[in-house]
């Protein structure tokens, strides 16, 4: 597994770079390549030569950035193996896309921005983009993020009960598997809003969701069970249900580990080759105290169907 | 894991005297002063007005005593609930089949005041209107096809309950203020042309008529109840309750009949007969220019969307609170991963009221509305006399001033309206609450959770619910 890394020294650089870090030592070391996108120089050669001017100044400060990149992984982590690359073009997430392809990346991870609080995870004009089109998953790391730690304990996988959540499951489960962390299940509630005036009483959402609750309950056993019988499940595993009335409610209520990071996938409705957020993921990440990795419909599907070739014998019957 | 669900709405014992009348209001105006007039006047004339205060008497009766219960069974929730536990299966689902007329054929209904409103305001703005074929019921008086604009209503709201949109307690206020405002446009250029002559012959079919009018008017008191559902989380319940009840039913019957005397002083009232959007219309003809009732009609369209979407919201939780309890199939308690909304449930009911909006005439829905609501008022003021009985322990945290006379005047007050219905009324109401007995002895009752007959409210149990 190829770890691509975009790395922007102002733009929350050193974050992801200790993210990759972080993913790069868990289970077998995996190999790194730290990318940086320079600005794309004007191909119309120009008699004072200001294009080629141009060039080298930008191809300057790509070295500058990869050196950055060098020192702190040559501090942080000596014994992983990263190569180092600068790539032109005029959209970042474009280049960095290109550049995935290029070095037959299997996981992209990137920094927040810095318009946001440090410790959230924050999308920017880079992320952003990429969380509705890359083909790859995409890791985010919170702003500010310092991994404590030398390997990932515990994957949360975000299980909605849906197929397509299922399919995320098994794949995250085969992955803590693979690196010998915890695997936790998690489900996310946000209570109704309460219709006004009340003609069913203020409470009718309480019982919605309480009915949620005993739903998911049997769904997130289930879904154990089937990974139990695929001999998938890691030797720690859990399942927790949030709810609170909003989405910031809901993700307080879960305690998280230093060396924890969230797995959620994306929504079927986009291109289903791609990450395509749904309007749940996005609340789920911008509200993640803890690295996010976002895996494309299509991805998990895939991994999915590796690790259990027939189709989902989860009891509970598609509701609608 | 925090079990089940303790997020009450963030409003916990806050609300006061004035938010809660503000739900009543909202609540109750828009679900049939738009449209009611030009059912009601041709039964009694200008009489009519009288049939405003026996009505509103009736509703609030009714909804001093829903309070009391509501407050004594710590469920949440509709009538449905508070019948499950304090009288049992059997009459829990008499009470849902009258809840069906007052929340899903009131839908259906109001969706088809809504398309008259609409078409008018079409009329006036780009001078295109529905043709009748497209925008009447097939038995109505001018008759059509199907009532296209009333189901594309039921749809949209279906789509935003699916989508879990919600009306906040803001948007409530505000369409409080709108439907006020058109109202007050209203009466204040209806006065303009008031002519006393047009009220001269008064009570023209005598008192009957008075009684089959309030019968049918009572569809527009109906969410009333809407404050007394509040009741966990009001402020100093003992006082705060019978106010906010008190306000908010004379705010509403001052409106309803300062609407009904401008309405029947502006215009002899033989000319109600098959008015549609009838108060934009009666402002056009005082004043010889479309633009009141172009207002009017806008006014109408924005809030009467609003009705239709909480009533309905209402309809799909009182089927969820069934199927919890086992008395409709599971599905209808099944709640979408994807959306976290019981999809299931508001596609059921979105069809169903599409069907009877798009094919039934409104005087018929609102007649079978107003005989659901008015079985189900008898049966909460029969129920607080009831409980006090078997159960006069357990903590109300509100109670009824001047029992036992409150509630037997409340069920005589609701009688007195149910006999100026029609008996082809009577004969549709008996029909649809056998077919759900029916159900209930076949279905139902095997598969209930409860299983047992009657079951007595035990505070120290745990309840049915504990989403409380």
């Amino acid at each position: 597994m190829t770890i691509v890394v975009g790395f922007s020294p102002q733009k929350g650089g050193r974050d992801a770079l200790e993210l990759a870090v972080l993913l790069a030592r868990s289970g077998q070391p995996e190999p790194v390549v730290v990318t940086t996108v320079t600005p794309q120089h004007w191909t119309t050669p120009s008699m004072a030569k200001v294009d080629a001017e141009f060039q080298a100044w930008a191809t300057a400060q790509g070295e500058a950035a990869l050196d950055q990149a060098r020192q702190f992984m040559a501090a942080k982590a000596p014994e992983l193996s990263v190569s180092y690359g600068q790539v032109a073009g005029r959209s970042v997430p474009a280049a960095l896309s290109r550049s995935c392809a290029d070095a037959e990346g299997d996981l992209l991870v990137l920094g927040s921005s810095r318009d946001g609080r440090s410790g959230q995870v924050v999308l920017g004009s880079t992320s952003e983009p990429l969380l509705h089109s890359s083909p790859l998953p995409v890791a985010i790391a919170p702003r500010g993020y310092r991994a404590h730690c030398t390997a990932i304990s515990r994957m949360s996988c975000s299980y909605s009960g849906t197929e397509e959540s299922g399919d995320l499951l098994l794949a995250v489960a085969g992955m803590s598997r693979r690196i010998g962390g915890a695997l936790r299940v998690v489900t996310f509630g946000v209570r109704g809003r309460t219709m006004y005036p009340p003609e069913v009483g203020l409470g009718a959402e309480d019982m919605v969701l309480s009915q949620w609750t005993e739903q998911v309950r049997q769904f997130q056993r289930a879904a154990l069970d089937r990974l139990n019988e695929l001999a998938l499940l890691p030797a720690s595993a859990s399942a927790e249900i949030a709810t609170g009335s909003d989405w910031a409610d809901v993700m307080d209520e879960l305690e998280w580990e230093p060396g924890e990071v969230l797995v959620v996938g994306s929504s079927p409705l986009g291109t289903l080759a791609r990450v395509f957020l749904g309007s749940r993921a996005t609340k789920i990440i911008r509200y993640s105290p803890v690295p996010v990795v976002v895996v494309p419909a299509a991805v998990a599907s895939k991994v999915a169907e590796d690790l259990d070739p027939t189709p989902d014998p989860n009891p509970h019957p598609d509701p609608n | 894991m925090r079990a089940g669900a303790a997020h009450g709405p963030e409003l916990k014992r806050t609300i006061g005297t004035f938010q809660l009348t503000m739900f009543g209001v909202g609540a109750t105006v828009g679900t049939g002063i738009f449209f009611v007039l030009s059912e009601a006047v041709p039964k009694s004339g200008p009489s009519v007005i009288i049939s405003f205060l026996v009505a509103g008497l009736a509703a609030g009766l009714a909804a001093i005593c829903y309070a009391e219960l509501a407050s004594a069974i710590p469920v949440s929730g509709s009538t449905y609930s508070y019948a499950y536990a304090a009288l049992g299966e059997v009459v829990a689902m008499g009470v849902a089949a009258c809840l069906l007329l007052e929340y899903g054929v009131s839908t259906a209904a109001v969706a088809v005041g809504w398309s008259q409103y609409l078409n008018k305001l079409m009329d006036n703005v780009i001078g295109v209107h529905l043709p009748d074929s497209l925008s009447h019921a097939p038995w109505d008086d001018n008759p059509g096809v199907l009532n296209l604009p009333a189901v594309i209503l039921i749809a949209l709201c279906a789509l935003l309950l699916i989508r879990g949109a919600s009306e906040s307690a803001a948007v409530n206020t505000v369409m409080v203020i709108i439907k006020l405002s058109v109202l007050g446009m209203f009466i204040v250029i209806g006065f303009t042309a008031f002519d006393s002559g047009n009220l001269s012959d008064f009570a023209p079919f005598g008192v009957s008529g008075i009684g089959a009018a309030a019968g049918t008017i009572f569809f527009s008191f109906i969410g009333l109840d809407a404050v007394s559902t509040a009741g966990e989380e009001v402020k100093d319940p003992q006082r705060t309750m019978p106010r906010a009840i008190i306000f908010a039913l004379l705010t509403v019957v001052t409106i309803y009949v300062l609407v009904a005397l401008a309405a029947l002083a502006a215009q002899p009232w033989e000319q109600f007969e098959g008015q549609e959007a009838g108060l934009a219309q009666i402002l056009e003809t005082i004043v010889g220019s479309p633009w009141p009732g172009t207002v009017l009609a806008a006014g109408a369209v924005i809030s009467i969307f609003s009705v239709t979407l909480v009533t309905m919201y209402g309809q799909t939780r009182i089927l969820f609170a069934m199927g919890r309890d086992g008395m409709l199939p599971r599905q209808f308690a099944q709640v979408n991963p994807r959306s976290q909304t019981p999809v299931f449930n508001t596609v059921v009911v979105a069809v169903v009221v599409a069907i009877l909006a798009a094919l039934v005439p409104l005087d018929k829905l609102a007649d079978l509305v107003s005989i659901g609501t008015l079985v189900a008022f008898i049966v909460v003021s029969l129920g607080v006399i009831i409980l006090r009985r078997t159960r006069p322990d357990i903590p109300r945290g509100f109670k009824v001033p001047g029992y036992p006379v409150t509630p037997v005047l409340s069920v005589l007050a609701c009688l007195y309206v149910l006999s100026g219905l029609s008996w082809v009324t009577w004969a549709w109401f008996l029909l649809w609450l056998a077919i759900v007995l029916t159900f209930y002895f076949f279905w139902g009752r095997r598969h209930s959770e409860l299983n047992a007959g009657a079951t007595v409210v035990d505070p120290d149990a745990p309840t049915q619910d504990d989403a409380r």
